[in-house]
């Protein structure tokens, strides 16, 4: 034990992390035939892909003491319209179309951010409302017809397909590459962009950054239209995976984002938590869920009461976890 | 003397009714270390507030360098250079020593240079004569390293003038000595130092200028080689310091109601152990940090004892829940009214009636809300708070008045042992008389008192018998007659040892 005590505790819950996830494909290897498959890989890789911008959006937004649960229906509303507007326009520049759907996640963002961070409404009303106003928006808009991959150009449709590598058998898609690069980005801007920081300061003590002349309100915005921008982006990869888009797309979403942040080690109070540990927290709840899918132990429908089951748990862990540790340096009086 | 760098001119602001400053004026030149001192409630912490950017002035002009300013917000005071450490350091605690320093920094680049953040962070630690590691996290800090944590961040923002507020109220003799050592090495490179604090040898060691603020108002600015000791506290309470120290005379001992003997709370205090008479009022005197509040939690079963026996009235009893500690008599009234003592957005009844709320029943369980009015309407006019009727809601009275609201609200659980965390903390001066008139009135009726207080004068008012508590240790019982300021101090910082208990 004494040896532990020289990795910082996040280092330590890293680990932890990896470790159950590992334990968790044991497990799940003598569970279920033919599991460590070229198949099992993609399914959940591209499952991954969809999740992980969401979680990513949602890490920072959590890191400044707030929650995102809009970004299911945002997932949504993007999938739809964009997937409408390309429909239009098919000679449009995959490069473009991309960037399109993360600034119409990051505009639907900073509705969200000017509410909390202007109109003072805590995040967690502000975007329960936009969760239900941008779904019902969509349902409108959308006449309940379908988004099919009929309407869609031929790159978009068959991108889901495409491997940017292969090896033995086993394949990385561009979708899945996609949602790397945004985590791969985030990973750097969080640990080396100055202006970064602001957003651990801020969830960290917001009367200290008050103080050090930090402009939270601006902070705790832009965190939303980043984790806009990620709901777009996300959008777009469910576009391109399913081809067929209906007004439930993105639904229960949220849940899943926050799942996958709290399990990755975000402090649900703000001021901390790694990409790192994101990106190991939506693989593991994505691995779970996907597997318990093909379990025959147990009914599929149990997928959403784990998930809530680990958002608990995480949380739990982490809170006893700060208290034991903060008694260990004595708080104040 | 130099031409002063930063000026205040007849600055007054008001919140609601009560006029927190009015026509306060006063300057501050280059390297020269201020003092402010003043009464709880003179209005030293608005003003900092003003010169902070926090709050804007109703009245009055800022001169900087000899300009008006309008310092709008904390960046603009950042800006000009101004910067203010609090008695509660400003860090964040999941950030490194490092990060925190530079953390208001805009033009160091893009990009994070670990390396020249560590390097610049140490030379700045150097440059105050202290040494900290600039990797560790800020949550595993002490309160002195924070501030100085806080005072190297305001010195790479090129400070100019340096508002200290309580800077040592926390701090132990050795951390206190080190302070001062950096304020003085502050002075030597030119900056300004505003030294707000309530401990006037300190301000006598380093301070060159002393003012002195009174209900709001500006007293006096003076060298301080032409104020005395005696004629600063004179111009603090406004009234000769004999009239100061008056005190009822000690209660004879009742019966021994709370007998605590060998209290522990795992790795927070141990050891305590004492007796508590009917109509005595015990202090529990000790710096913020020395664990006294956290025996009071323990007695009321908050957070409840480890180790050790607590018996009332002569009968050994266990107190795990707030519930059984209230089932032997046992109150207690928080110092955090907003979060431990009282519904603000309830009426006063409701507050009132809230623990007792059992003898409020009719049939049925319905509450007998006549019942509950004629209970509060009494204690309104027993403890005079301030208010229309009852139906106030609590979050609108002032803090005098809600701290009377929770008094009530304990008494009318029939306390036989009340105890008080900082029972006056952050009330203004009238107020904090009429809350000792109050509590020295209820242990003349036999409640046995136990007050947690920091503020020394308080003890010395209130207690019968003072109990001095060091970083979770019972340093020793006194009893008030052999008690002085300077002897209580010394124990509680840590400068005198383990004394004998009498």
């Amino acid at each position: 034990m004494e040896s532990l005590r020289k990795f910082h505790p996040q280092t330590l819950r890293l680990i932890a992390l990896a470790l159950v996830l590992v334990l968790t494909v044991v497990f799940f290897t003598s569970q279920i035939d033919n599991y460590f498959s070229p198949r099992m890989l993609n399914r959940i890789t591209s499952s991954v892909a969809v999740i992980l911008p969401i979680a990513i959006g949602q890490a920072i937004v959590v890191m400044t003491r707030n929650i995102d649960l809009s970004v299911g229906s945002l997932v949504g509303i993007v999938a739809y319209v964009m997937g409408g507007f390309i429909g239009q326009h098919q000679g449009i520049n995959p490069a473009v179309f991309v960037v399109l759907c993360m600034l119409l996640g990051a505009f639907c963002g900073a509705i969200n951010g000017v509410l909390v961070s202007y109109g003072r409404v805590p995040s967690i009303i502000v975007t329960l409302g936009t969760l239900a106003l941008f779904r019902t928006y969509l349902v409108e808009y959308s006449e309940a017809r379908t988004i099919t991959t009929d309407s869609l150009p031929k790159w978009l449709v068959d991108l889901p397909s495409a491997s940017v590598v292969e090896f033995g058998g086993f394949d990385i898609r561009v979708i899945v590459g996609l949602a790397v690069l945004a985590a791969l980005v985030a990973w750097l801007a969080l640990t080396r962009l100055r202006a970064a920081r602001q957003f651990y300061a801020v969830g960290s003590n917001p009367d200290a950054a008050v103080f050090a002349s930090i402009n939270e309100a601006r902070v705790v915005l832009i965190a939303f239209m980043i984790s806009g921008a990620m709901a777009g982006l996300a959008g777009f990869i469910f576009l391109a995976k399913f081809g067929n888009i209906t007004v439930v797309a993105g639904l229960g979403f949220e849940l899943k984002s926050v799942a996958a942040v709290v399990v990755g080690g975000v402090n649900i109070f703000g001021g901390s938590g790694s990409i790192v540990g994101v990106v190991l927290g939506t693989v593991l709840v994505d691995v779970i869920d996907n597997s318990l899918i093909r379990w025959a132990v147990v009914s599929e429908f149990w997928r959403e009461a784990l998930l809530g089951l680990l958002i608990m748990l995480a949380v739990t862990a982490d809170t006893l976890m700060t208290r034991s540790f903060g008694r260990l340096r004595g708080s104040q009086n | 003397m130099p031409a002063p760098i930063l000026e205040l001119r007849n600055i007054s602001k008001s919140f609601a009714m009560t006029a927190a400053l009015s026509d306060v004026t006063f300057d501050v030149v280059p390297g020269e270390i201020h003092a402010i001192v003043g009464e709880n409630g003179a209005g030293k912490s608005t003003l900092i507030k003003i010169m902070t950017g926090v709050y804007q002035p109703d009245g009055g002009e800022i001169l900087w360098e000899g300009m008006p300013v309008s310092i709008r917000h904390t960046q603009a005071a950042q800006a000009l250079g101004i910067a203010a450490i609090f008695q509660e350091p400003m860090v964040f605690p999941d950030l490194d020593v490092a990060e925190n320093i530079f953390i208001s920094h805009r033009d160091r680049g893009t990009f994070m240079d670990w390396g020249k953040l560590y390097a610049d962070a140490d030379a700045l630690i150097k440059q105050l004569g202290v040494a900290l590691d600039a990797h560790r996290p800020a949550s595993g800090l002490t309160l002195a390293e924070q501030q100085t944590v806080e005072i190297a961040r305001a010195l790479s923002l090129k400070v100019k003038v340096l508002i200290m507020d309580e800077p040592t109220a926390s701090l132990s003799a050795h951390e206190v000595e080190r302070l001062l050592s950096i304020a003085r090495t502050l002075k030597a490179q030119g900056v300004s130092v505003l030294y707000i604090s309530h401990r006037l040898d300190e301000i006598f060691r380093v301070a060159d200028r002393v003012t002195v603020l009174r209900d709001g108002k500006h007293i006096s600015t003076k060298p301080i080689a032409a104020v005395t000791h005696e004629a600063l506290v004179k111009d603090m309470v406004g009234r000769a310091i004999d009239t100061f120290a008056v005190k009822t005379k000690a209660n004879p001992h009742g019966d021994t109601v709370l007998s605590v003997k060998g209290l522990v709370r795992q790795g927070v205090f141990s050891d305590v152990s004492f007796d508590l008479h009917a109509g005595e009022v015990l202090c529990f005197a000790g710096l913020v940090g020395s664990r006294r509040t956290d025996v009071g939690l323990a007695l009321f079963g908050v957070e409840p004892a480890t180790g050790g026996e607590i018996s009332v009235a002569g009968k050994a009893v266990r107190i795990i829940s707030p519930q059984q500690a209230m089932e032997q008599g046992i109150a207690y009234v928080s110092e955090d009214r907003r979060k431990l003592g009282l519904a603000m957005t309830l009426p006063i009844f409701s507050n009132i009636s809230l623990p007792s709320l059992a003898r409020f029943l009719k049939a049925f369980g319905w509450i007998d809300r006549t019942a509950e009015r004629k209970v509060a309407e009494s204690y309104r006019e027993r403890l005079s708070i301030r208010s229309p009727n009852t139906e106030t809601h609590v979050g609108k009275l002032s803090g005098g008045n809600q701290q009377k609201v929770m008094l009530a609200k304990w008494l009318e659980t029939k306390p036989r042992i009340l105890i008080f965390d900082e029972p006056t903390r952050g009330i203004d001066v009238g107020a904090k008389a009429e809350v000792h008139n109050i509590m020295r009135a209820l242990a003349k009726e036999g409640v046995a008192i136990i007050a947690i207080s920091s503020d020394l004068p308080e003890v010395l008012a209130l207690a019968d018998r003072v109990l001095v508590m060091r970083e979770g240790r019972q340093m020793g019982i006194f009893d008030i007659a052999d008690c002085t300021q300077e002897s209580v101090m010394a124990l509680a910082t840590g400068q005198q040892e383990l004394a004998k208990a009498s």
